[in-house]
């Protein structure tokens, strides 16, 4: 994916008064990709989507639609269709009326609106509710109506603006499905804005994580998963296990490398990256990759002994929080129907993998793994 | 686990027995309250309308007959056509002004807004007397330019009530303007709508509720407050001054004042009826989620040059009139004899009146705001069934000519057990039950915003209700009521059509004074007069503004936030 870039966004910037609100902002979005923007409140997210659809003047840097630079096309002209983070449904006009809106606009005949309303009607699975005022219907109908109204005029790209934070969890779920399935059959270039780093992952081809205005890794679900580039990455993508550790000692035959962390020494694998003596690292461990273990001892690398101070059942899995010498661990056990529940206080051996994804501490740039 | 459930049944109960009173305590004064409005507005307002169908002999239709007969039908319909056309003038401008202040030029927007707000402190009348001053016919301008214009007459009067209540509709629809979702019309800009088909498709509709309310308020103040129409009306009759010359005249005729009053408030009851019920929900509400910030979208030549025109035009006007009226109280006789005096500003008669004026309206303006906030809170916190009585009552007492109130207290409080005619008691009340519903509604938006869960969460942390009232409620419930004090303080010391009939020589009011003295052709004296009422005005505004940093109650951050009335 990702030759013939559909829309690429280059460096820019945006502040209002005093806020920095982007500072140099860059992604190349791909024809037919679901790419998903995510970061914390506050982060640009909004104020990107508005400069991408034009409702929005960026202080520096260009967007280019199909290598046309696009920064002084007006929004009604780009083919960029943006659903707002509260919808901005029309309350005084029925739903048909909110999603033929744009194609009065633009002038079409009657028979062709009605046929194209019902069309999209039909694809959002809003049939027969045409007629209905836009607060007679619920908040996933309206997330929908407003999908609908935005794709009304075939647009090149569509903006969702958190299209789905409106909503209780159960619905979200449903409509991420939804929203991906209608995504794949109109084929459209698509951008999702969101702060849910589950959504996200489940939802998109590829990730741009974004921190106060500036983009810190663009990658696959899987990519920024096993390998977040920086500290900030790491937390935001929900990795709670991450040791501070200094290299003790790196061995070349092995590309191994033994590191003193907050537990004790551990021993782990390099792969293809270098690590000198001395440095300050992180060391990042999914809860899912530690094994929890009663009867083993502590003897071998790796293995630490610990209590369990936490329990969190959630069906599928259990979440543990193991404090492994006043250092806390997160250790998710899937299948506890099978394997049984821990009890509080109970003493376990956590045992740590080999392979773990490592940061330098100093540095934003990762050691990849 | 047994200790801490036997606590938290000690805690429900408590709980449960301060709900109990809560629930009593509200219901109770909502009761009162009722009552107090049903003296205060019901009583007088039947009272003025009873008049128009009783007679001696008993009921009787002759003065309605009379009102077809004699010349009476004709003011009518001026006053009708008065009305339709101050408000949908006042309106349009409004709504013009308020798009600029809104969505036009930055720089614009403060220097605008504020100077369109200006009329607000002073007399509506000022205007009639301005326009005397520059066109009439010993007129600065009339002269100037060798005109020859005939001021007096319908023109003249429609010209004085546009400038006079132009800010009260500007003020609407600007609040409603700034609570308008802008991702609305960034949405619909973005779907390819053009700002004027934005303009028509979304904002004007959505408006619709605020220019409803907007016109009712513009139209009962054009109607009644009339000022500027026996000053400026000639020969041409309307409602309002008729009755007022009919209870004032020689010959007192309340069943004719009856009736003229009873259409004086037919098209009024109509507007209110129309927004009350029938648009009451289809008040728009934001769907949900996050309010976006507004971008100044550019505006289009097209549409900002005509809505420029307006602007500059309206606020070109105040100015030169607020000049010319400083002018005007340090003149002898404008155009005939211009020199320059102190005489005027002097004045010991006017002064009298204006100290008198001063604490009436504070009074007012304490206990209006006071009745408004409590009205609220029963409203929005009491369970009884005759809620929506209470708050539509002390709505209709707001709608109310101030005309008809007038006469009405005058009808209704002049004999025992309320024998309040020529007292200030009386002035200070109708100026409460006429105005506190502003404080009333600014209340009630407040207190739906903080959640009762608010109150219950520190009622559970173990405050009493007392304590929970002082230290919740009032903080939030606060400037609510200091905005209600404004408005009635304000309007009291400015606003004359109910006032008129209850003032004695023992309590003269300014707004009466500058009245009587100009409507007797003393420009001068009125005019120096209407300079020191918009002092005084301004001050106490200025005191307030700068006891925001105690107070944390900001006039400009209030407007900014919402208009109660
Ligand atoms: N019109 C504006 N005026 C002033 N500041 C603004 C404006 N628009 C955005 N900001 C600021 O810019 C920053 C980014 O805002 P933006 O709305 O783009 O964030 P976001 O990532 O969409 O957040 P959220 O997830 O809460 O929607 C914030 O600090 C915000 O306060
Ligand atoms: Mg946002």
């Amino acid at each position: 994916m990702g030759d013939e870039a559909m829309l690429v966004v280059n460096d820019v910037h945006k502040s209002f008064g005093h806020v920095g609100a982007l500072r140099g902002v860059s992604a190349d979005i791909a024809k037919g990709e679901l790419i998903s923007f995510l970061g914390p409140s506050g982060c640009g997210k909004t104020t990107l989507m508005r400069i991408i659809c034009g409702l929005t003047k960026p202080d520096a840097g260009e967007i280019i639609l199909e290598g046309r630079v696009i920064n002084d096309v007006p929004p009604d002209r780009r083919g960029i269709q943006m659903c707002f983070q509260n919808y901005a449904l029309f309350p005084h006009l029925t739903v048909a009326g909110n999603i033929s809106y744009g194609l009065q606009v633009h002038k079409w005949k009657k028979d062709k609106i009605k046929a194209r309303v019902e069309e999209l009607l039909h694809l959002v699975q809003l049939e027969g509710l045409g007629d209905r005022r836009i607060d007679e219907i619920s908040g996933g109908q309206q997330q929908r109506v407003a999908l609908a109204r935005a794709l009304a005029l075939a647009p090149k790209v569509l903006l969702l603006d958190e299209p789905l934070s409106n909503l209780d969890a159960n619905l979200r779920v449903h409509m991420r499905a939804t929203l991906r399935e209608i995504q794949r059959k109109v084929n459209i270039t698509t951008i999702f804005v969101t702060h849910d780093q589950v959504e996200a992952m489940t939802i998109s081809d590829r990730l741009v994580v974004m921190n106060q205005g500036a983009v810190e890794q663009v990658g696959s679900p899987v990519e920024i998963y096993e390998k977040p580039r920086n500290e900030f990455v790491a937390k935001f993508i929900g990795y709670v296990n991450m040791l501070q550790g200094v290299v003790k000692d790196t061995s070349d035959a092995s590309r191994s490398a033994v590191i003193d962390t907050e537990l004790g020494e551990s021993e782990i694998a390099l792969g293809d990256s270098r690590l000198s003596r001395g440095e300050k690292i992180y060391v990042i461990i999914r809860p899912e990759a530690i094994r929890l273990d009663i009867r083993k001892s502590t003897g071998p690398m790796n293995s630490f002994a610990g209590s369990i101070r936490s329990v969190m059942y959630a069906g599928s899995t259990v979440k543990y929080t193991v404090d492994v010498g006043g250092k806390d661990l997160i250790v998710d056990e899937y299948d506890p129907t099978t394997h049984g529940i821990r009890r509080m206080g109970e003493r376990v051996v956590a045992e740590i993998p080999r392979n773990v994804h490592i940061l330098r501490a100093d540095s934003r740039t990762p050691v990849l793994t | 686990m047994a200790q801490a459930r036997a606590l938290s049944r000690a805690a429900w109960a408590r709980e449960n027995a301060t709900e109990f009173i809560q629930t009593h305590v509200v219901n109770i004064a909502g009761g009162v309250l009722f009552l107090l409005l049903a003296v205060f507005l019901l009583w007088p307002i039947s009272a003025v309308l009873v008049k128009g169908v009783y007679g001696p002999e008993g009921f009787t239709l002759r003065f309605y007959e009379r009102f077809f007969t004699a010349y009476y039908y004709r003011s009518f319909l001026n006053t009708l056509l008065l009305g339709v056309l101050t408000t949908s003038v006042c309106i349009t401008a409004g709504f013009c002004i308020a798009y600029l202040t809104t969505r036009g030029p930055r720089f614009l927007r403060s220097p605008l807004k504020w100077l369109t707000l200006l009329p607000l402190i002073a007399p509506p009348y000022i205007f009639a007397l301005s326009i005397i001053m520059l066109f009439g016919r010993r007129g600065f301008i009339t002269q100037l330019l060798n005109l020859d214009l005939q001021i007096f007459g319908f023109t003249g009067v429609v010209i004085a009530q546009t400038m006079a209540f132009l800010p009260l509709a500007y003020l609407i629809i600007e609040n409603m303007l700034t609570s308008l979702d802008s991702s609305l019309e960034d949405s619909a800009a973005n779907l390819g709508a053009s700002e004027g088909k934005i303009l028509r498709s979304i904002t004007l509709p959505l408006l619709v509720p605020g220019f409803l309310k907007g016109s009712l308020i513009v139209y009962v103040m054009a109607v009644s407050e009339f000022g500027n129409v026996a000053i400026l009306a000639g020969r041409t009759p309307f409602l309002a001054p008729d009755i007022y010359t009919i209870v004032t005249g020689i010959e007192t005729d309340f069943h004719m004042a009856g009736t003229l009053s009873m259409f004086l408030l037919l098209p009024v009851a109509i507007i209110f009826l129309v927004q009350n019920y029938f648009y009451k929900d289809k008040g728009y509400v934001t769907i949900s989620g996050k309010p976006s910030y507004a971008g100044p979208r550019q505006m289009g030549l097209l549409i900002l040059i005509p809505m420029m025109i307006v602007a500059l035009t309206e606020v070109g006007l105040i100015v030169l009139s607020f000049a010319v009226v400083a002018i005007g109280g340090f003149t002898r006789i404008v155009g005939i004899d211009n020199t320059f005096t102190l005489a005027y500003i002097v004045d010991w008669r006017a002064n009298h009146a204006l100290v008198s004026s001063l604490r009436v309206s504070l009074l007012a303006g304490l206990f209006g705001a006071a009745l408004g906030i409590l009205i609220a809170y029963v409203v929005v916190r009491g369970k009884f069934k005759g809620r929506g009585a209470v708050e539509g009552l002390c709505l209709a007492g707001f709608a109310m000519p101030g005309t008809v109130l007038g006469i009405g207290y005058l009808l209704a409080f002049n004999s025992p057990p309320l024998l309040l005619t020529g007292t200030m008691i009386i002035l200070v009340l109708n100026s409460v039950f006429r105005f506190a519903a502003v404080g009333m509604e600014a209340g009630i938006t407040k207190l739906q915003q903080l959640s009762i869960e608010v109150e219950e969460a520190s009622r559970n942390l173990g405050a009493s209700t007392p304590t929970t009232f002082r230290r919740v409620v009032l903080p939030i419930i606060f400037p609510a009521a200091m905005y209600g004090f404004i408005y009635v303080f304000m309007t009291t010391m400015v606003s004359l059509s109910a006032v008129v009939f209850l003032t004695s020589p023992a309590y003269p009011l300014v707004a009466v004074f500058i009245f009587q003295w100009a409507h007797s052709g003393y420009i001068g004296l009125a005019s120096a007069t209407t300079v020191k009422v918009i002092a005084i005005v301004a001050v106490c505004l200025g005191i307030i503004q700068v006891m925001s940093r105690w107070t944390g109650f900001s006039i400009t951050g209030e407007i900014k936030g919402r208009y109660g009335g």
